[in-house]
């Protein structure tokens, strides 16, 4: 009986090696990669540092600047800076879903050339942020533009509100359509199309169908796009760096940016401080992802 | 079951590989991001060509090793620029030297963090780079320099050779510790044809005040033709309060440029908004200047050759003045520096130093380029004295260089509310104080 059971769980430890294998490349990366300048990164935030000379402890005070010292120049620009992050996550996210939501729902109708325009939704997502952000910098110029050109307006897309925030949010749309799209695409095509027809049968209409059917059906891929979509959208620097450069007024710049310029900018580094920033943002970001998990987990049961 | 395990181990490996592969290509990604902030770096000369810098970058070009050696050679000119300084090389390599000299173009800021990084853990060192002016006394006091007196005797090199501002302003803390290679000052770019008709003769003198501007202004807007372009704001103000005698630091130390002097020099701007003297918010001033619908637009002289393509009539001055006895351009000036390396022998760096001569001797190529070389020698080349730029090459105290170490910090600063300013969103204290706050603070964070 014990020999049988012993060569048996042997096969069994055999076996549970075998994902390990898969997952030891990733690992790896991830912990040379990620987790070790993480908390190198945690490290930093507790010092004074300019990148060159070796870190020098300054306890909590970073944090202390950031969170309770008004009068500091790193306390304005971390609140204004995670204001507009948090703007910009707010009107982005939703528009995000939404959009791809639709398009791969028509597209899930399957109309003639379906595949071609998902080709062709989905291309933006293949350009650097460089590009895409040429692209629209030269449609929204004021006097050489594409866009006050045809309709004989003379808006000044990147120096006024709310015309700042809009060309960035439409920007970041075209640029990652794609990626939500296929996804959607994807799990639409995998419900079963006789409970539609059942439904259909039965006299739901097609927002009843939609919310009954649909949504439960796609659950899972929908929170997985909503959550990397606001950790990406909480990481946004491209975009307006090269739109707007954070005007007007400071009012597009965000969180980001001010790490980066306190980080690497023109001057000594102040990278204890950016770390300060960038921790904070992390733990933000990290909060949001665990609440919106727990959510939809107590969903579930 | 082998099949199985060995199928498995192969797609481990696969995923290994392309995992690796998606590391690989993210610093790629980010140095897409890089290449657009280039604009805001110190004094860049290059600004106007950061689209290829990508290319450049990445490029490591391998010369042949002279008899005892190469040079390595790091620079800031990633552009048309990068071309320029290659021909120079070349044209030193061609004379068969001990140690030819390989040339490396990337970012400034990658040069700016590397540079430090190199010399601090002592691999790969350069042999001689080029840093912009402003970043020498910060480079220095971290000791990260070479102070070139230990070399200059018996050595061609001496500031005699040279423009004496641009020398002047490496002079630091008893020693020296940059050779110029040029200067490159922001002036004043006026349309030829379009001053014969609105200009009335203001520039007779050689000189345009900012009531010169308002005098021959309205007869512009009359004709929808914009009287001056006002972009790159950060130049601008650093020009106007040179002139007037202003500092970023009155004691190198602390920051206290949001006074009286700084206000005025805003309150002009402010004025030549409201009356509609200059462009609307958005539009791109040099872009319209080079299509001829401005009549005096200040720019960088490194940009004439755009000017030039565009087939423009347009000549250069110097920048607008409040008092035509005050001319000042804000300059900077790319400087030879030799980072601190203690494998580097006194040979090499003497070689170091006659590549300089020679680069100084042979400068115009890099006067073509639309800079302005810093070698006396360059006064003499014919082909020079008709080139627009040649003017500055006769100038000293005119030439505005700013030498504050936290000069970085308080440009940075700048940027943010200098345009706010202009569009009339703060008031000029407002944004003076605001940026010297904030210079203040980083100034603390990092000492």
């Amino acid at each position: 009986m014990t020999k049988v059971s012993a060569a048996k769980s042997a096969a069994k430890r055999k076996k549970q090696l075998v994902p390990y294998f898969f997952i030891a490349p990733h690992l790896l990366l991830f912990l040379i990669f990620f987790l070790i300048p993480m908390f190198y990164g945690i490290y930093a935030s507790f010092t004074k540092w300019d990148l060159f000379g070796s870190p020098q402890w300054v306890g909590l005070k970073n944090y202390a600047t950031i969170f309770t010292n008004q009068e500091s120049t790193f306390y304005r620009q971390f609140w204004n800076g995670l204001k507009n992050t948090v703007i910009f996550v707010l009107i982005c996210v939703p528009f995000q879903i939404l959009i791809p939501l639709t398009i791969a729902i028509l597209l899930d109708k399957r109309p003639k050339g379906r595949n071609i325009f998902q080709g062709i939704f989905y291309m933006p997502t293949l350009f650097s942020i460089t590009s895409v952000t040429l692209t629209w910098l030269f449609i929204f110029n004021r006097s050489l533009g594409l866009f006050n050109h045809l309709f004989g307006t003379d808006v000044n897309w990147y120096g006024e509100q709310p015309y700042a925030w809009m060309t960035i949010v439409i920007t970041t749309l075209w640029w990652g359509l794609g990626g939500n799209l296929i996804i959607y695409v994807a799990a639409l095509s995998g419900i079963d199309r006789s409970i539609l027809e059942a439904a259909a049968l039965d006299g739901a209409s097609g927002l009843k169908k939609f919310w009954h059917i649909i949504i439960p059906s796609i659950k899972f891929p929908l929170t997985y796009t909503i959550i990397i979509s606001i950790i990406s959208q909480f990481n946004i620097y491209g975009q307006p760096l090269m739109i707007t450069g954070g005007g007007p007024n400071e009012s597009t710049y965000v969180l980001l940016m001010y790490i980066r310029n306190l980080a690497f900018g023109t001057g000594k580094s102040v990278a204890g401080m950016a770390s300060a920033m960038s921790t904070c943002l992390g733990l933000l970001i990290g909060v949001v992802s665990v609440f919106q998990l727990i959510l939809m987990n107590r969903k579930e049961d | 079951m082998k099949l199985k395990k060995i199928t498995a181990l192969g797609m481990a490996l696969v995923m290994a590989a392309s995992l690796a592969a998606c590391g690989g290509k993210s610093p790629d990604a980010s140095g897409g991001g890089a290449a657009a902030n280039d604009t805001s770096d110190a004094g860049d000369a290059s600004a106007g060509d950061t689209a290829d810098a990508g290319d450049a970058s990445e490029e490591q070009p391998q010369v042949a090793p002279g008899a005892k050696g190469t040079i390595e050679f790091w620079t800031v000119f990633t552009g048309a620029d990068g071309t320029s300084m290659q021909a120079m090389i070349d044209a030193y390599n061609a004379t068969n030297p001990d140690y030819t000299v390989n040339h490396r173009a990337m970012e400034a800021n990658d040069l700016y963090l590397k540079m430090p990084l190199a010399i601090q853990s002592g691999e790969d060192v350069p042999d001689v780079c080029i840093n912009h002016v402003e970043r020498v006394p910060l480079f220095q006091e971290q000791g990260f320099l070479v102070d070139y007196n230990n070399y200059l005797e018996g050595s061609a090199i001496s500031s005699a050779n040279y423009n004496p501002k641009a020398w002047e302003m490496t002079e630091l803390a008893g020693g020296h510790y940059g050779i110029p290679l040029d200067v490159h000052s922001y002036a004043l770019y006026v349309n030829m044809d379009l001053y014969e008709k609105y200009g009335n003769g203001v520039m007779d003198d050689g000189v345009l005040t900012w009531d010169e501007v308002n005098s021959v202004a309205d007869a512009c807007v009359a004709d929808e033709i914009m009287p001056i372009g006002m972009a790159w704001l950060r130049v601008k103000f650093l020009a106007s309060y040179a002139q007037m005698g202003g500092t970023l630091s009155t004691d190198g130390n602390t920051p206290d440029f949001n006074n009286e002097t700084a206000i005025q020099v805003l309150d002009n701007w402010v004025k030549l908004r409201e009356a509609g003297y200059t462009q609307k918010e958005g539009d791109d001033p040099w872009q319209l200047f080079l299509a001829g619908k401005v009549m005096f637009c200040p720019e960088g002289i490194w940009m004439y050759n755009n000017v030039k393509e565009a087939g423009l009539n347009a000549k250069i001055f110097d920048y607008p003045v409040f008092d035509a006895g005050t001319k000042g351009n804000w300059t900077s000036s790319h400087q030879f520096v030799l980072p601190k390396n203690d494998n580097r022998d006194d040979e090499k760096t003497k070689a170091v130093l006659d590549f300089i001569d020679f680069m100084g001797n042979n400068s115009l190529e890099w006067a073509k380029a639309g800079q302005c070389p810093a070698h006396v020698s360059i006064k003499e080349v014919a082909e020079f004295k008709d080139m627009p730029q040649a003017f500055l090459a006769d100038e000293n105290e005119e030439l505005k260089i700013y030498d504050y170490k936290y000069y970085g910090y308080a440009v940075e600063s700048l940027d943010t509310v200098l345009g706010e300013v202009l569009w009339g969103r703060m008031t000029p204290e407002e944004a003076l104080n605001q940026a010297v706050q904030e210079t203040k603070d980083k100034i603390e964070m990092s000492e």
